[in-house]
């Protein structure tokens, strides 16, 4: 029995199709634009075809992601926090404590012995502690945004970056340069400032293990050891971390399906744009 | 369980009754314009400030501008105040009540009239301003820095709570002693001011219909430990008005007497505020959100239910001792059983009176979850929030949220953000009555 997750990141469109073994069947990534619907559908089309299915065979789709209100084809909406938390259960049964960094958003996520969300916090609104806040420093330093972790990881020490305003770490990024403070070390600067960032909001909840961090933050590996230093302790990842929150969103549709509930309507496989 | 955002920034109301409260706060404008034009005396005065009574009890009526604020955020009608204030280099982490109220005097007095269109004919020039040290240093500081902008004396007034740790007995006299003087010193201020004496006798009218109406609003509030809950936090943000803006008159008496005749026949028949009430909510702290109340009716739209809330409450029903026959040392005596209501109970298991509180809000309420509003600009409610919710997890395994914004200022509030986090909320009550 298939099983379709949508998770519609700010920059990032993924998809998952698991059975009811909690398997991966298949996974797409898109990029996320301002025609979710349209893009939606492509990626979902994607994954149906890697996983030699056909669209009417999902038994359950649930969409989530802050894109998620515009996938007419979901059989249900659910919040990322929710389905995160599902995802990375299935992959870590012994989680307590999930940190998410997120293209525009961080979250910390306290699960219960169950595996159910306890608690959670989210960063405010503000770049500080996100992917983005990588992304606009590394257009100012003119490296790919794929290469920060790895020169993080290289780094002599780091340099201090006090301003988590991404707006003012520019800035001071730039004096830190002008000082002739070495590139590696004020990369590193910036990813011990984003993990402080999202440890103490993490540190609300209680940090207890084991500690998750998933999320496309989990994929640079400079930060996922810098988050571990501040924590005390080894966190895990994931194996594929830009894809927990999709598989959780199919697992939630797992579960719906599991408790007897059926999609309510005939899915709308539309395909709109904003333009049309 | 996405659903539509509402157009409006007020909240529907649960009772009638809340429904009045508009034409009560355009009241407390228009009397104090009327009061002006009749050579009455008028105030800017502060809630909580325990001086209410006196000012009823001496004919000056109060203008209270922190009201003044919230009304502005309601009408979405803040930002030409916020922006004058900062202006005149007020910070925008400065209390956004006080950048409001600063903002409005340096405008008013620049255009040398109120401004255009000000919510509710805006306010007159006070006679006097009486500031207060209860609850945070703002307010102290306020009306000092309006002078400014206004050529009227200020009084500010020290309303002083010992701390937690203490012991009560020992402490005791020497703080309702001080919480007399200062008292009394308001009060020959007032005395100079009006060029009159006070009535004692008429202060304790003034007293008894005040504890009237208190006594009044803490039974409402009791009668919504009801399920389904008869009256949600919403209208608790509209009827406080009369307790804290017309303490001592017969207005507020009349007032919690009708609303408290309305729930009690909603909690007879079960009348609840929603249909079907799934989840009971506690509103922490913080103050409210004036700029987007019909987040309340967003949270209804899940079933979920704002309860009871501890915030602009009515203080618990204290019982002075009856060997005390002066009504300002009754005023002293009343502040300091008050505030020290809940320290006993702290100094025996948590060490803070505020958790315990919400402790015994969240057992006699039958709570499922605990909602915190961070104000950005007001340290008074946000300073130690992150440490209650946490002290209160440690005895309570409810589901806690905490959303961000301020009391006023719309530049600190995300809307998406707000629905993400609630929408999150709301599938961690949903999976845990799941079990």
């Amino acid at each position: 029995m298939p099983f379709a997750g949508m998770d519609i990141g700010s920059t990032m469109t993924k998809v998952v199709i698991a059975d009811e073994q909690e398997k991966i069947l298949a996974s797409h990534i898109g990029p996320t634009g301002a025609e979710h619907r349209h893009l939606a559908l492509k990626v979902m089309d994607e994954t149906v075809k890697k996983a030699a299915l056909s669209f009417d065979a999902l038994d359950f789709v649930v969409a989530t992601g802050y894109g998620r209100i515009n996938v007419p084809f979901a059989d249900r909406q659910i919040t990322e926090i929710t389905c995160h938390a599902r995802g990375i259960r299935s992959l870590f049964p012994s989680a307590r404590i999930i940190i998410d960094i997120g293209g525009q958003d961080s979250k910390g996520i306290k699960l219960d012995e169950t595996g159910k969300v306890a608690n959670f916090v989210m960063n405010d609104k503000c770049a500080a502690g996100t992917g983005r806040f990588l992304e606009v420093i590394s257009e100012t330093l003119g490296i790919n945004l794929t290469d920060m972790g790895d020169l993080a990881l290289s780094a002599d020490g780091f340099v201090q970056i006090s301003n988590m305003c991404t707006v003012f770490a520019e800035h001071e990024v730039t004096s830190r340069l002008a000082e002739g403070a070495g590139v590696a070390e004020i990369v590193a600067g910036l990813h011990e400032a984003i993990a402080s960032r999202v440890v103490n909001m993490t540190r609300h909840l209680g940090i207890e293990k084991d500690v998750v961090v998933t999320g496309g933050g989990a994929k640079n590996q400079g930060l996922v050891r810098a988050i571990a230093g501040k924590i005390g302790f080894a966190v895990l990842t994931p194996p594929e971390p830009f894809i927990t929150g999709a598989l959780g969103a199919a697992l939630v549709g797992m579960d719906f399906y599991s408790r007897g509930v059926r999609p309510a309507k005939e899915r709308k496989k539309e395909e709109v744009t904003f333009f049309s | 369980m996405e659903q539509a955002q509402q157009a409006k920034t007020t909240a529907v109301k649960g009772t009638d009754t809340a429904r009045e409260v508009r034409a009560l706060v355009k009241n407390i404008y228009r009397s104090a314009h009327e009061a002006k034009a009749e050579g009455k005396k008028v105030a800017y005065m502060m809630v909580a400030s325990q001086y209410d009574e006196i000012l009823r009890a001496m004919d000056i009526v109060p203008l209270p501008t922190e009201n003044y604020a919230g009304l502005c955020a309601a009408k979405r009608d803040m930002d030409r105040f916020l922006l004058k204030a900062e202006a005149d280099g007020y910070s925008q982490v400065l209390c956004s009540y006080a950048r409001i109220g600063l903002g409005f005097d340096s405008l008013r007095k620049e255009l040398g009239h109120i401004p255009e269109g000000s919510p509710d004919g805006g306010m007159p020039v006070p006679d006097m301003m009486l500031g207060s040290s209860a609850v945070c240093d703002p307010r102290f500081k306020w009306y000092q820095a309006t002078s400014r902008y206004l050529e009227v004396p200020t009084y500010g007034i020290d309303v002083v709570a010992p701390p937690p740790q203490d012991d009560l007995n020992a402490v005791r006299d020497y703080y309702i002693q001080y919480q007399r003087d200062q008292l009394k010193g308001l009060i020959g201020f007032l005395e100079a001011q009006t060029g009159r004496k006070m009535d004692p006798d008429r202060l304790w009218e003034c007293i008894r219909l005040g504890d009237k109406a208190w006594q009044l609003w803490y039974d409402i509030d009791r009668l919504r430990v009801a399920i389904p809950c008869p009256m949600p936090s919403q209208d608790h943000f509209s009827i406080m008005v009369a307790g804290h803006y017309y303490t001592g008159t017969q207005i507020a008496v009349d007032f919690y007497q009708k609303l408290y005749d309305e729930v009690k026949y909603k909690v007879d028949h079960k009348i609840g505020v929603i249909p079907d009430e799934k989840y009971r909510i506690l509103y922490g702290g913080g103050l409210p959100p004036w700029h987007t109340l019909w987040i309340f009716n967003y949270f209804e739209s899940f079933g979920a239910v704002f309860v009871i809330e501890n915030v602009y409450r009515g203080y618990d029903p204290v019982e002075v001792p009856s060997f005390v026959k002066d009504p300002v040392d009754f005023l002293a005596w009343r502040a300091f059983l008050r505030f020290t209501r809940y320290h006993e109970k702290a100094r025996s298991r948590s060490g803070n009176p505020i958790v315990e509180k919400l402790l015994d809000m969240i057992a006699d309420y039958r709570i499922d979850g605990v909602v915190f509003h961070a104000c950005r600009s007001c340290r008074a409610t946000t300073i130690g929030q992150t440490h209650i919710k946490s002290e209160l997890g440690k005895y309570s395994d409810l589901p806690m949220m905490q959303l961000v914004s301020d009391m006023v200022d719309l530049r600190d509030y995300s809307e998406a953000q707000w629905k993400a986090q609630i929408g999150a909320f709301m599938e961690a009550l949903e999976g845990r009555s799941r079990g």
